[in-house]
């Protein structure tokens, strides 16, 4: 593992604008931290909502962040994932605009911590639950540079216009030639502090190789009328090269709900399996 | 030291009669490749209001099948379940379950086995993904001898003549206080081999104190069709509690659920996320 970068300047966070505070005095042996996502125009659908794909990057921001403060002073590296939306969040007024994400270390043991994400929007309803879990690495040059306890603080937003695009835009996807597949190539801001792909531009391209097979249609543009419900993530190996391939594969429906298995694939690096998911995507017409 | 001269085992022979597992009768064959199949009859007292296995029994499937797989793939180090995904289809009712499994990926420190659920060898009835922690093989299993053999047997011989006759969680003393709450007593037939709970049997109380919320709140059958769970810690002090409480509101039947496992001392053991279908 080699150095880390400046924690103020990760492209996805920069995109995300999520401000992070640890809760007590920053001596707990399990942090509790709370993430306040704003919400901009460019990172929700038409309706106000969040999809999965960046839930799952924001979850995984704040998880991995406070599952390495309990792993100071090693650091971490997200195993896997695991999320629930609540199933009255889904439409309607419940889960739109800015949120919060209350995040809860459960266990950190010799080799692996897990983590704990409760989401809620700004009435305080139940937007989605989620863990996590992280394997314990000891990098070369040390942790993050976190004082703690960890305080929001402002992040500078590059002077570019990706910065304020759509979501498929900011992490560079494509549509493969049938449903089902979708690509990413990486962009250094799409690089997590290590260099290697951010777990959320995983869970983003998987995310839309699941809708599209479900909907019959290649495409990774918003699409209303499916959200993916439910997300369990393995990640195996870390996204170097490009470009990204998520493969998408349906394993059966029940009603609305369809069960898909994702593969995630670095075509560049011997087209590696990088992360396995299961996910259930629901049509919402 | 001959054979004559080694002191005798006094740890009580494991699994006791009547244990959990071998109530469920699976059957395991492993192939060359160390890839492993394993087949689970379905009954009156195991299965849901649809005909399909309740997903605790499921999980005691895959749970016992992935330990099998872990020995050959974490070779010469050991592992131990680290948490364990199942999404459950609607395959109707079922007479056999048949899981396939795989290693995913076989790193230092983890092992991901994925699993494929077939019923009566026809129908796709879900999936799951455990992953593992690898750790040095500890020191009392460095000499286990394990049966790696080719063919279809019993997981456990208790099996040919221990049956189930009646509800599996009324077998294994698994109570609902209300709805949302689930409990157990550390018996030995819910145990592994430390003496802790079974993995599977967290399943279960994850399993009905979901299903018994959603009962409340659809008045209706309810089945438990998702589950993430986590282990976090042995479960070493009785009785076990499982609590699930909703996340949201419910809504088109569905009921998503967080339900935490706490020991008698209440210690948090292990967590999950549930999804519940009313039937």
């Amino acid at each position: 593992m080699s150095g880390f970068g400046s924690p103020a300047e990760i492209g996805v966070a920069q995109y995300l604008l999520m401000m992070i505070e640890e809760i007590g005095d920053g001596t707990a042996a399990l942090p509790h931290t709370v993430g306040h996502f704003p919400g901009t125009a460019n990172t929700l659908d038409a309706d106000g909502r969040l999809g999965t794909d960046l839930l799952t990057c924001i979850i995984d921001s704040i998880g991995g962040m406070t599952s390495g403060l309990a792993s100071l002073p090693d650091w971490i590296v997200t195993t896997n994932l695991m999320i629930r939306r609540a199933p009255d969040a889904l439409t309607g007024a419940h889960g739109t605009g800015g949120l919060t994400l209350d995040t809860h270390v459960l266990r950190r043991g010799r080799s692996s911590v897990v983590t704990r994400v409760e989401v809620a929007d700004s009435e305080g309803a139940a937007v989605a639950t989620s863990w996590m879990s992280c394997a314990i690495l000891t990098p070369v040059n040390g942790p993050p540079p976190f004082n703690r306890p960890v305080r929001p603080f402002e992040r500078e937003v590059p002077n570019d216009p990706i910065f304020a695009a759509s979501p498929h835009e900011f992490f560079n996807l494509t549509a493969g030639d049938m449903p089902g597949v979708a690509l990413l190539e990486i962009e250094q801001r799409l690089r997590n502090p290590w260099g290697i792909l951010h777990g959320g531009s995983s869970a983003v391209v998987l995310d839309a190789a699941a809708r599209s097979l479900v909907l019959g249609r290649a495409t990774v543009e918003p699409t209303p009328e499916a959200i993916v419900t439910d997300l369990a993530v393995h990640y195996l190996s870390p996204g170097r090269v490009g470009p990204i391939v998520a493969t998408a594969s349906s394993k059966g429906s029940r009603g609305p709900d369809h069960l898909v298995r994702v593969e995630v694939r670095d075509q560049g690096a011997d087209d590696r399996l990088m992360a396995l998911a299961m996910t259930t995507v629901r049509r919402l017409d | 030291m001959s054979a004559d001269e080694v002191p005798a085992d006094s740890r009580p022979a494991y699994p006791p009669p009547r244990h959990a597992m071998s109530l469920l009768a699976l059957e395991s064959e492993q192939d060359i490749s160390g890839d492993v199949r394993g087949w689970m009859p379905v009954t009156p007292y195991t299965s849901s209001p649809d005909g399909m296995p309740r997903l605790a029994t499921v999980a005691m499937l895959v749970d016992a099948l992935g330990g099998m797989r872990s020995i050959t793939a974490s070779d010469p180090d050991w592992a131990f379940t680290a948490d364990m995904s199942i999404h459950l289809l609607p395959a109707g009712p079922t007479e056999v379950l048949q899981a396939d499994l795989h290693v995913r990926r076989r790193g230092r420190r983890t092992l991901v086995i994925e699993a494929e659920l077939l019923a009566d060898n026809e129908r796709p009835a879900g999936s799951a993904l455990l992953t593992f922690a690898v750790v040095p093989r500890p020191e009392h299993l460095v000499n286990i001898t394990i049966n790696m053999t080719p063919g279809r047997r019993k997981m456990n011989a208790n099996s040919a003549h221990e049956i189930l006759e009646m509800n599996y969680f009324d077998e294994l003393e698994l109570r609902v206080s209300e709805p949302g709450t689930a409990s157990i007593e550390l018996r030995p037939v819910v145990c592994n081999t430390v003496g802790a709970l079974h993995g599977a049997i967290h399943a279960s109380l994850i399993d009905e104190a979901s299903a018994s919320l959603a009962r409340s709140l659809f008045n209706t059958h309810a089945v438990t069709t998702d589950m993430h769970l986590a282990y976090l810690d042995l479960g070493r002090v009785g009785p076990l509690t499982a609590t699930a409480t909703a996340i949201g509101g419910p809504a088109n039947g569905r009921l998503t659920a967080s339900v935490d496992v706490h020991d008698g001392n209440g210690a948090l053991v292990s967590t999950a996320t549930t999804e519940v279908v009313a039937l």
